[in-house]
């Protein structure tokens, strides 16, 4: 089977950087982190933002760290995530019809 | 080498066209209409959903202790002030919403008993921050505006609603004695801390007297008219032209003209003069206000003053200069003077970036607290109690 083979799959394998493979990869890869960070619970130490700590129980620092996770991936899942998944689609898309196969 | 660069510089050209496509776009995922904020009858949606929320933390006193716990490590005067902004909202709800007028006059009256008990057995101090305790007030005995004129807007607030007898007295007290503390006053300017007095206060103290009023056939419109005049007078900000935020007992200024102050005070000004009322919003709208790719916000100082962020205004968020505080209270006003294209540009940016959390049928922010979510109520509510004065129908 493949997946004892030692060879990575396809989509692990590493992209040309800023090709699309290498774009969509990365948003999947932000995708993901994000996923676990907000299935964890961490949005609900956001309340930093306003000055109210996120748990008595975790202290300020280890509050404030959650958040600012939290944040950085929300932000780059809704920010960057459409944009990298966009700017794949045009390169493939430019990349077709200058009838080149994408690396 | 030359194909390479070709590649990538092929990559990011589709990144940058991607950006400029996306970014304008991306508010409209936010934007909703205006009404599912507020609404001229009955409630929005997400005044039911806050609603629901805080309704829990009233039943549930161990969330309640929770929530509240976590902003006294802060700043204790927001467990006050969101037992206010709660209180007021329950008016203007029930008012909206008489079907449930019933749930929501119990919950104003547990707030109000227990508020009044903890002032009573841990003293003024409870809710003020440390600070208050370091020097002495200048008037003696020592009170605080913040707690008086907003404990009197509680009493009134449910009084409008519906005459509750045992409230009677207990705000024509609280009332008589602001009034009583204005006219010994010589420059009609009372302290919430020691000889740190604040326009919010003020004008929070002068919407209960004027309630009070309306409730009890008193008249106190002459006070009324004479702080006003003092303060277009001595207490604005000669560049923006909006009344600045904290002063010293004898009327020096201590903070300018601020976001975190200035959109509750114009909402609370339109009880007491229109038009000065209407003036502040424009010119907080134009100085403080902003929207930038459809989402709006708030600073905490017009580009005329400089200021140091605060517990007031939160954290400021740099290059944009937004004020967490200030961008909060900015609901209050917009949805006041019915500047819709603000208020739904500020609930996008509510929801794009204040991480809501639904659970069954109950909304809070995670990027808020309990007052800043009491306080969304409150914008997403007000309009029938100060109508009801206005118009004069009395309950």
């Amino acid at each position: 089977m493949k997946i004892f083979s030692g060879k990575k799959p396809a989509v692990f394998q590493r992209a040309e950087f800023l090709s699309a493979k290498d774009m969509l990869q990365r948003a999947a890869a932000i995708s993901v982190i994000f996923l676990m960070v907000h299935l964890a619970g961490f949005r609900e130490y956001t309340g930093i933002l306003n000055g109210t700590i996120g748990s008595l129980a975790l202290g300020w620092n280890l509050s404030a760290f959650l958040a600012v996770i939290y944040i950085v991936f929300y932000l780059a899942f809704i920010v960057l995530v459409p944009v990298l998944v966009l700017a794949a689609i045009f390169l493939a898309v430019w990349q077709r019809f200058h009838g080149k196969s994408s690396p | 080498m030359k194909s390479r660069m070709k590649r990538t510089l092929a990559g990011l050209t589709a990144l940058v066209v991607a950006a400029l496509i996306w970014l304008p776009c991306l508010h409209l995922f936010f934007s909703k209409p205006v009404s599912n904020f507020r609404q001229a009858q009955g409630l929005s949606p997400k005044a039911r959903e806050l609603a629901a929320r805080h309704l829990q933390l009233w039943t549930d006193p161990v969330l309640r202790a929770a929530e509240l716990n976590k902003m006294r490590v802060s700043n204790a005067e927001w467990d006050f002030m969101g037992r206010s902004y709660l209180v007021w909202s329950l008016a203007n709800m029930s008012l909206r919403d008489p079907a449930s007028k019933p749930l929501y006059l119990r919950t104003m009256d547990q707030i109000i008993d227990e508020t009044l008990r903890l002032e009573k057995s841990e003293g003024m101090y409870f809710f003020l921050m440390p600070y208050a305790k370091d020097r002495r007030y200048l008037a003696q005995p020592a009170h605080s505006l913040f707690l008086d004129g907003e404990i009197a807007l509680m009493l009134a607030s449910r009084r409008m609603v519906e005459e509750k007898p045992e409230y009677k007295p207990l705000l024509t007290d609280r009332v008589n004695a602001i009034v009583g503390r204005f006219q010994k006053s010589p420059k009609m300017l009372l302290e919430s801390y020691p000889d740190e007095c604040w326009m919010f206060d003020h004008c929070v103290a002068l919407d209960a007297i004027k309630m009070a009023d309306f409730l009890d056939g008193n008249d106190h419109s002459a006070l009324i008219r004479n702080w006003i005049a003092m303060a277009k007078q001595k207490l604005v900000d000669p560049k923006s032209g909006i009344l600045i935020s904290s002063f010293e007992a004898d009327g020096t200024p201590m903070a300018g003209p601020e976001g975190s102050s200035i959109w509750m005070v114009a909402h609370s000004l339109q009880l007491l003069d229109e038009d000065f009322a209407r003036d502040q919003y424009q010119r907080a709208r134009k100085g403080l206000g902003a929207i930038t790719l459809g989402f709006g916000y708030a600073h905490e100082w017009p580009e005329t003053w400089k200021g140091e962020a605060n517990i007031d205004s939160g954290p400021i968020i740099p290059v944009f200069e937004i004020s967490a505080g200030s961008s909060g209270m900015a609901f209050i006003s917009a949805s006041t003077f019915g500047d819709d294209k603000y208020l739904a540009s500020l609930a996008a940016t509510l929801d794009f970036a204040g991480f809501p959390s639904r659970t069954g049928g109950r909304l809070k922010y995670c990027a808020s607290n309990q007052v800043g979510d009491a306080a969304l109520l409150y914008a997403a509510t007000l309009g029938p109690l100060w109508e009801k004065v206005k118009t004069g129908a009395r309950p």
